[in-house]
């Protein structure tokens, strides 16, 4: 697993494999796949989850099959499986030739996570895996060479239904559009010169800390990666980006005054991510082992989580400014949704890099809004207490982005002067 | 109400932690006294107990058992419950320490009910517009409440300036709201 894991060190992009990859917690994962299904409904939502799945997994399949050597289908699907697992996204078993088959998962990281967040609180009418199931198609496709974008795979049980176990039927289908491919050398072509911002003394050696702390790190025996209070998965970004642009897509299209509503759902992906994940990480003791204890000031959190967001692979996240209390301004040359966006889409018309939106704003709320001395514990509770209501005290604002052909991408928060404190 | 009034009906019960007393129908916290020493917020434990009652009252009518005298008694972990319907205008909780007897819980819980039933005045049925109740419901019961209002705009279609003043919604968009909060919650039908 971690021979396959590179970065393009100056941008601070990673690869899996052949594939554009990032660690994303379950809250990112389930809050995105939720918006998408509000946006277009559960039956286009769960397809476009599943078309996006099988795309981008299909590359990996193959280039890892390809650098393992592995040439019959069972040792393929064989292969498949423990990629799967190793990536935080459960135990995944296909059995099928070229007339379809059966897959079999347990532990499934979004039906599983789901219930474990989620099952307690409402009941679910709908399959959670719609990234399993394009898994499966894609592994049964590489394995057994059948027509590319052919294969289906529906999820016909889910834990997150209740069931014992998540179990897909896999059947051959029409071919489906194909997609422009967005891997290493579309992104490479995507890139400009990059550049360093303020503290990067700290933030870098930190960096470079977590990227050898995560490199061993795979899947347990459930296939899961459970860390700092979340569930990590190792995710393909061409499955996020997708999902999400051709989301904005649709409703610009078809419901254009709901834009503004989607696109709040989407930054609140990327604030929930980062307020879990990288708060569950700067409290952790790992962290202090590394950066040292917790001052409490504003300064250190903002480093940390600039050092985290580049171990995680979302890209070369700079400090341009900060004064505490008031203004926090980060600078990239790319993020892993602006060199997306550019390879498939061309100029993007504003900037809309929308999860580093939202992990800029919660950088801020982590920084200012979180007692880090009283160790608070970081659940649902903690989150509606200082999220719940508004408006904030912090607002958001991307002012530049390198998909839309600025030199670079800028995100700016600053104090909302109107909003409770 | 006032507090001491509440306080009297309850200031001679053993092993008595606190007491709310819900305004029904909308299940708004109208009074309550909680001994000094514990932590809670009325506020957010009142309403549950008015959703529990209703929602057990419903119960009972689908076994053809419903009755006006029914009680629930709660035994959790470290508290004894009894929650009940008082004259269809209130619920009244009692939260004792969960050592206390449970036929001493019962006997003080009747003792209360009636000096309350004479304390508590009849209340006007405001009936409020229903897509007021359909918000209110969600935003108590949605997993992530604060982006449930955005998810219903984003799923029926109406602005969120609109769904944030719910009485002002047409009878249309009243039934979106209803359907995507269904939705939202996994539920066939709302209760309110």
């Amino acid at each position: 697993m971690s021979s396959l894991r590179r970065y393009l060190p100056e941008h601070d992009l990673m690869y899996f494999g052949p594939s554009p990859a990032v660690y994303h917690c379950h809250h990112f994962n389930l809050f995105l796949d939720q918006t998408i299904d509000d946006a277009l409904g559960f039956e286009a939502g769960s397809r476009l989850r599943f078309l996006a799945a099988r795309e981008f997994a299909t590359p990996l399949l193959a280039g890892v099959a390809e650098q393992s050597k592995a040439t019959t289908p069972a040792e393929k699907l064989e292969l498949a499986s423990k990629l799967f697992a190793g990536m935080g996204h459960g135990r995944l078993q296909i059995s099928a030739d070229a007339r379809g088959g059966e897959a079999k998962g347990s532990f499934l990281h979004y039906g599983y996570s789901w219930s474990q967040k989620y099952g307690h609180v409402v009941k679910r009418r709908h399959p959670a895996d719609a990234f399993g199931a394009g898994f499966a198609a894609a592994a049964t496709e590489v394995a057994l060479g059948t027509p590319q974008d052919t294969m289906t795979a529906t999820e016909v049980g889910c834990v997150a239904l209740k069931a014992p176990h998540c179990t897909f039927s896999l059947k051959p289908g029409e071919r489906a559009p194909r997609e422009p491919p967005v891997g290493e050398s579309e992104v490479g072509q995507q890139l400009i010169p990059t550049f360093n911002g303020l503290y990067e003394e700290v933030i870098q050696p930190i960096t470079k800390g977590l990227r050898d702390f995560t490199a061993p790190v795979q899947g347990d025996e459930r296939g899961l990666v459970q860390a700092f209070g979340v569930y990590v998965t190792l995710h393909l970004a061409g499955y996020y980006n997708r999902i999400s642009y051709e989301a904005v897509q649709q409703v610009e299209r078809k419901a254009p005054h709901s834009l503004g509503v989607l696109e709040d759902l989407l930054r609140e992906s990327g604030h929930v991510c980062v307020f879990n994940t990288f708060g569950g990480i700067i409290l952790s003791p790992e962290w202090e082992g590394m950066v040292g204890p917790l001052t409490g000031e504003a300064l250190p959190i903002v480093t940390g989580c600039i050092a985290i967001a580049r171990a995680l692979g979302f890209g070369r996240w700079t400090v341009a400014e900060f004064e505490p209390g008031k203004r926090l301004v980060v600078r990239a040359p790319c993020s892993y949704e602006s060199v997306f966006y550019q390879a498939r889409y061309g100029k993007a018309a504003r900037p809309n890099e929308y999860f580093l939106q939202g992990a800029c704003l919660a950088i801020a709320q982590l920084a200012h809004r979180v007692e880090w001395k009283n160790k608070p514990v970081l659940n649902a509770d903690y989150y509606n207490a200082l999220f719940r209501g508004g408006p904030l005290p912090w607002k958001v604002e991307q002012t530049k982005s390198t998909a839309c052909g600025h030199p670079v991408t800028e995100v700016v928060v600053t104090r909302n002067e109107a909003a409770r404190a | 109400m006032a507090q001491s009034s509440v306080k009297e009906a309850v200031n001679d019960v053993p092993g008595l932690r606190a007491v709310f007393v819900t305004a029904m129908p909308d299940c708004l916290l109208y009074d309550s006294w909680i001994r000094p020493e514990e932590s809670w917020a009325a506020e957010e434990a009142a309403s549950y107990f008015g959703d529990l009652v209703r929602a057990n009252r419903e119960g009972l009518r689908a076994l053809k058992s419903w009755s006006a005298e029914m009680q629930v008694t709660i035994e959790s972990a470290d508290l004894l419950m009894i929650v009940r319907e008082l004259r269809g205008d209130f619920v009244v909780t009692l939260a004792f320490q969960r050592d206390a007897p449970l036929g001493m819980v019962r006997l003080h819980a009747k003792r209360v009910m009636e000096r309350l039933d004479q304390l508590l005045p009849t209340l006007e049925a405001q009936e409020r517009p229903r897509a007021v109740k359909i918000t209110e419901f969600l935003e108590k019961y949605a997993p992530d409440p604060h982006a449930a209002l955005h998810r219903v705009a984003l799923r029926t279609g109406i602005p969120l300036g609109t769904l944030r003043k719910p009485e002002t919604l047409e009878s249309s968009q009243v039934a979106l709201l209803e359907s995507s909060v269904c939705d939202i919650l996994g539920l066939e039908s709302l209760s309110l």
